[in-house]
């Protein structure tokens, strides 16, 4: 009887949770499984694959190799480089600099999409003050060897996210590297990079492949920054799907589908590595 | 090890640099009357400021931002908070779910989630309405706003303090007002600022569900950015400054948080 009764009220809980879990349901979920589930089907509702074969036109094919091209490097860059610094912030070893650096950063994601778009345009565009900078003082001529509206441009923006990103997770890592085991390892006569090659970096792998995956997806899902400088000009998968949402490109439709549900599979398989790669770091964080 | 310094010293000082630069640009360029041909500009003027506030669709769509921002924050209000709250006080079973619900929308790109609702609604009263649009940014923000919260009742023991209570005789709801209340104030003032300016900076969202039927700010600095750059960088600046004053509020509020829960967890 008792059991019923908490039961019973456990019940009365769950209904309170209903607005909720419906509002998931109708705006996230369901909408979501429609999209995979139209790919598999044609405008005309017969079941085919075509909407996959489809992809492999060089048009489908170049917006996923530029897309993952594009994420690759700039999460590879951002992990090496935000490595970099979030071990000088740690080195530092104070309170201080560690919360102005948080501060620092949780101010700066505030720029993002356009304005960091624009930004770029402002400082690196042809007439910019950057690239005049770099002229006159060290008489180098950016362009048009470089482009802020290209590939180039887009990875020089895109690390404005990716590298406070990184140095925010590895951050607690480099804390998680006990002092004691570089003395001990110092003490049985380790040099810095004997120490770096068979302890430190095997124990720092996890996270830095955690923040990588993490980088990744972020990189792959954006798509403000990059029509901001780009337009049009180069093909992505973002740009691709949002040019059949809005209806400006006349192809067949179906296909976004299609493209959608790879990218959420993408997107999926950058979580479960994330996960993965986290329960290995745990060992750090005694 | 004292060699090292100066070479992190010059490491830290090129990436503050890169992530400062940008800004900085944004504000002097906005107030540059001519900055195309110099290292530093050909002279000030406020001339972009009063032409971005004068252009017809100024105040429409930063009127449209506004309302889309507190729209969101108060679904996320009645939606996302009462249920954190009801799984963390009554229904720890729930909390897994309720946590793979809310993270979620991190794995799903702006894209595709506005692809998806535009596929599915269709009707001529939701279809690429507005309120579809406050929808897509709450389900967006969600994650925000749970995490927030969470984070702050998990700070407080919730089923202790219920039952502790529950034995001097208080109801759930004189312990919802006098205990829980305050002590998770903290986070929704926070998440709901999270929200706000994460809203107030959406772009993708708003172009692709309602595009020229409900325009908000961002759309309107995107249009810029191609026809106008003086004007972009005003309402670039303005766009950042409000923003930045949200999340220096926003920091302000989890320092203040974090000592008081120090003072009462000692």
């Amino acid at each position: 009887m008792q059991s019923s009764r908490v039961r019973r009220r456990s019940f009365r809980y769950a209904v309170l949770l209903f607005p909720f879990l419906i509002f998931c349901l109708a705006f996230e979920i369901v909408p979501i499984l429609v999209v995979v589930k139209n790919s598999f089907f044609t405008s005309a509702g017969a079941v085919t694959l075509r909407n996959y074969t489809g992809l492999g036109s060089v048009f489908y094919v170049l917006s996923f190799w530029n897309s993952i091209r594009l994420s690759s490097i700039t999460a590879l860059l951002g992990t090496v480089l935000g490595s970099f610094i979030g071990y000088s912030i740690h080195m530092a070893r104070s309170k201080r600099m560690h919360e102005l650096f948080v501060a620092f950063s949780n101010v700066t994601t505030n720029f993002a999409g356009a304005p960091l778009a624009f930004a770029f345009i402002i400082i690196l565009g042809a007439n910019g003050v950057v690239t005049l900078l770099f002229a006159r003082l060290l008489g180098l001529q950016l362009y048009p060897g470089f482009q802020i509206y290209s590939y180039a441009g887009l990875v020089v923006a895109y690390l404005y996210f990716q590298l406070p990103l990184m140095i925010l997770l590895i951050l607690p890592s480099f804390s998680g590297l006990q002092a004691e085991w570089r003395e001990a390892a110092t003490s049985m006569g380790a040099s810095t990079w004997q120490y770096w090659r068979h302890i430190g970096l095997p124990l720092l792998t996890p996270s830095l492949f955690a923040g990588f995956v993490l980088l990744f997806a972020n990189a792959y899902g954006a798509y403000a920054t990059a029509y901001t400088l780009v337009g049009a000009k180069l093909m992505l998968v973002t740009t691709q799907i949002a040019f059949v949402v809005t209806g400006e490109v006349l192809h067949d439709p179906a296909i976004a589908n299609s493209i959608a549900t790879v990218s959420l599979i993408i997107m999926a398989l950058c979580i479960v590595l994330y996960r993965v790669a986290l329960t290995r770091a745990r060992g750090l964080k005694v | 090890m004292k060699r090292r310094v100066p070479a992190m010293v010059v490491f830290l000082s090129l990436f503050a640099a890169y992530m400062v630069v940008p800004i900085v640009a944004t504000y002097v360029f906005s107030i540059a009357v001519r900055w195309d041909r110099t290292i530093l500009p050909e002279g000030y003027t406020l001339q972009w400021y009063a032409d971005m506030i004068r252009h017809p669709y100024f105040a429409i769509t930063l009127r449209n931002s506004l309302s889309l921002a507190v729209y969101t924050v108060g679904a996320n209000l009645l939606l996302v908070v009462p249920a954190a709250y009801i799984a963390h006080a009554f229904l720890p079973a729930a909390k897994v779910p309720m946590d793979i619900v809310t993270i979620f929308p991190f794995a799903i790109p702006r894209v595709v989630l506005a692809l998806a609702l535009v596929t599915v609604f269709t009707v001529p009263f939701i279809a690429r309405s507005p309120l579809l649009l406050v929808c897509a940014c709450t389900v967006f923000t969600m994650p925000y706003m749970y995490r927030t919260v969470a984070n702050s009742l998990e700070a407080i023991d919730l089923r202790t303090l219920n039952d502790a209570a529950q034995l001097q005789g208080a109801s759930t709801l004189q312990i919802l007002i006098h205990i829980v209340g305050p002590n998770i104030m903290n986070g929704i003032v926070s998440g709901s600022l999270l929200v706000f300016s994460a809203i107030m900076a959406e772009y993708t969202l708003a172009r692709l569900i309602t595009g020229a039927r409900f325009k908000t700010f961002p759309v309107l600095l995107v249009e810029f950015t191609r026809r106008d750059g003086r004007i972009a960088s005003a309402i670039s600046v303005l766009a950042f400054t409000v923003a930045l004053l949200l999340s220096l509020t926003i920091i302000a509020a989890a320092r203040r948080g974090s000592r008081s829960g120090g003072t009462s967890g000692g």
